[in-house]
């Protein structure tokens, strides 16, 4: 194929049939689409909901407005956010895509670090679907929030704020991620190669700086103690993302080294099975011990109450458990692509347990007497979920498109899955 | 100025006449949820007798509030007076301080799309002379008193003084300044309102508290 060069990177010379209408191209469309169309209903439900004050009406008594505003008033759901669990799906895929692309770009420098061949070879594939999923939590947590407003992160900044320290981690991180992919795929001259070392290392102390601000943004929540209780929040979010990151590059593997890589794929696929291993292993000692010390109010509603199913059928089975079971021994490479399809999922769902259970016990026990009713038409409750709503669920289903889009350009214009020997 | 309220929370009859007045005053959003203020109520059995309590509640105005620390753009924040408000054209909606509030005295403004809350009616009758807050002005058994924690002279510390109080969740340590004040009489019966893990304060005791927490939030008290 004919290359451009430009500062060393070889860019391809494709149509723009084949770099926009190619059939990944094509299905990222599609999940964008649906994505789009969450985002409208995002809109409507946000922008346009009809609402009124007392003001509103003394002055407009008897106009449909009027009617439909106090209808929603009195038998609405409260508008799109849920006073008692004010963060929802938004959230735990934003979680679960940064923390998962962010896992895989950490795990591809570590076995860089450790020189493991068959890693430096894949590494620009691995790390360009991990910052696609980075963009693809980013897509998420831009539709939850007020764009209209976020000028104010810079006209007015808090700078301890967890969720204030999220814009320059992200400024500094994708540029700095997007420099590695560069180092990987340029014909390496002199000084790229004396610094591509001390970029690793950066590279790690970078992630860890990463969870860590998330950490940070989850235990200042003082009064929500799954979060302030879950010992070393830093490190569980580390090792969570590990066995993730594991699953999206077991899958990822298949689908683009499985014919080119032939007789080394196996290889690359043991790595991945050891990894696994060893990361599912420090999971589960981790979440065992964790639930030792976790507040036992929001626990119970965990380990007995009403997410029993999914924390041990969902999180502890999928994400643990089969994986493990399938793992353990060197066996068919397949086995390992479909302990990584369960990792996946049940990761997902342990984010899911993460965030909804974190605003599952009510806060309204204030007295000490037993929950409360805010309200005449308020249910008393001892546990609060909320399901997610359709709006939300069509915009994660185009972060997925987001995910496949981004890849499938860089890959398309820089062949970042090709095999590159060191 | 160190502005807080007291509340004689068993006088409360559920009337809900400071919801209106909330409401009615500060323009806030209609709605069920969307409540700067409420009455919570709890259903209990002890020995058989069945018996209802009414939790009056609004924003604590905590004094070492988590809500302002986790405001990235710092919508939330402290004014003069130790109160704590929403800027909304600040607001980006990330929902942080609802999360980190030990009260949920936050909802969004569907209306506005960013948080409300209690103001202690600081925009809409303090800055404008008055020296109560629409509930406490309404409230037909003279449940709520609002005043000023550095005016030794004020009702409000003379109130503290004399009667025993607590204060919602302080093990947060969040230094919430809505005080309820302890039942007078039968008091052993009127116990049962209150959580066995509750602590009870006194002023002396609560006092250095107050103090603590204002030394270390006052810088970021911000003039109006």
């Amino acid at each position: 194929m004919e290359k451009i060069v430009i500062a060393g990177v070889e860019i391809n010379r494709v149509s723009i049939r084949q770099l926009l209408f190619n059939k990944y191209m094509l299905l990222s469309y599609i999940l964008l689409a649906i994505g789009i169309y969450g985002i409208y209903e995002v809109i409507q439900m946000r922008y346009f909901l009809v609402g009124a004050t007392a003001a509103d009406a003394g002055m407009h008594p008897g106009t449909h407005q009027m009617v439909t505003a106090m209808k929603d008033a009195v038998f609405g759901e409260g508008g799109e956010v849920k006073r008692e669990a004010p963060w929802s799906l938004y959230i735990v895929n934003y979680m679960y895509m940064i923390y998962t692309g962010s896992g895989i770009i950490f795990l591809v420098a570590l076995d860089e670090i450790l020189n493991l061949q068959i890693i430096k070879k894949t590494a620009a594939g691995f790390l360009t679907f991990g910052i696609a999923m980075v963009i693809g939590g980013l897509f998420t947590i831009m539709v939850d929030l007020n764009s209209l407003h976020m000028l104010w992160m810079i006209g007015s900044p808090n700078f301890g704020a967890g969720m204030w320290q999220m814009l320059p981690l992200y400024m500094v991180y994708i540029p700095f991620v997007l420099f590695e992919i560069y180092l990987l795929i340029t014909k390496k001259g002199g000084w790229v190669k004396s610094i591509s070392y001390a970029i690793l290392f950066l590279s790690v102390i970078i992630d860890i700086v990463e969870y860590y601000i998330q950490a940070n943004l989850f235990s200042l929540n003082e009064a929500r103690h799954l979060w302030t209780t879950y010992p070393w929040l830093t490190l569980y979010f580390i090792i969570s993302a590990y066995v993730a990151a594991i699953g999206v590059m077991g899958v990822y593997s298949f689908f683009t080294y499985r014919k080119v890589l032939k007789n080394e794929y196996h290889t690359l696929i043991e790595v991945i099975r050891k990894t696994a291993v060893i990361t599912i292993t420090l999971l589960a000692v981790y979440e065992a011990l964790a639930y030792l010390s976790i507040d036992k109010a929001w626990a119970f509603l965990i380990l007995f109450g009403p997410f029993k199913y999914l924390f041990f059928g969902g999180y502890i089975l999928l994400a643990m458990t089969i994986p493990y079971l399938l793992l353990f021994k060197e066996s068919k490479n397949y086995m390992t692509t479909l302990a990584s399809i369960f990792m996946i999922i049940g990761t997902y769902i342990g984010r899911y347990i993460f965030v909804y259970g974190g605003n599952a016990h009510p806060m309204s026990d204030r007295f000490g007497t037993g929950f409360e009713k805010y309200g005449i038409y308020e249910k008393f409750t001892s546990f609060i979920y909320y399901p997610p709503e359709r709006a939300e669920v069509l915009v994660v289903i185009g972060s997925f498109g987001v995910i496949l889009a981004v890849y499938t350009l860089l890959n398309k214009l820089l062949s970042v899955s090709k095999i590159r020997e060191h | 100025m160190n502005y807080a309220m007291v509340l004689d929370y068993q006088n409360c009859i559920n009337c809900k006449a400071c919801e209106v007045a909330c409401k009615e005053q500060n323009n806030v959003e209609l709605g069920a949820d969307k409540q700067r203020i409420w009455v919570g109520q709890t259903d209990n059995v002890i020995f058989g007798n069945l018996f209802v309590n009414f939790y009056p509640s609004q924003c604590n105005h905590c004094l070492d509030a988590p809500c302002v620390d986790v405001c990235p753009t710092q919508a939330s924040h402290f004014v003069e007076g130790g109160l704590v408000l929403v800027d909304q054209k600040k607001c980006i909606l990330c929902k942080g301080c609802m999360e980190a509030c030990p009260y949920d005295a936050r909802f969004v403004d569907d209306e506005r799309v960013a948080v409300d809350k209690c103001t202690f009616c600081y925009d809409t009758r303090i800055l404008k002379g008055e020296t109560t807050t629409a509930c406490q002005a309404t409230c037909p058994t003279k449940v709520r008193m609002f005043g000023d924690l550095d005016d030794e002279n004020g009702d409000v510390i003379q109130l503290l003084k004399q009667r025993k109080f607590f204060v919602l969740k302080a093990k947060e340590g969040t230094v919430p300044k809505l005080f309820y004040l302890v039942p007078e009489n039968d008091e052993e019966y009127a116990l049962q309102s209150i959580g066995h893990n509750n602590k009870i304060y006194t002023w002396d005791e609560m006092s250095p508290i107050i103090e603590a927490a204002k030394a270390k939030r006052s810088k970021q008290w911000k003039k109006s």
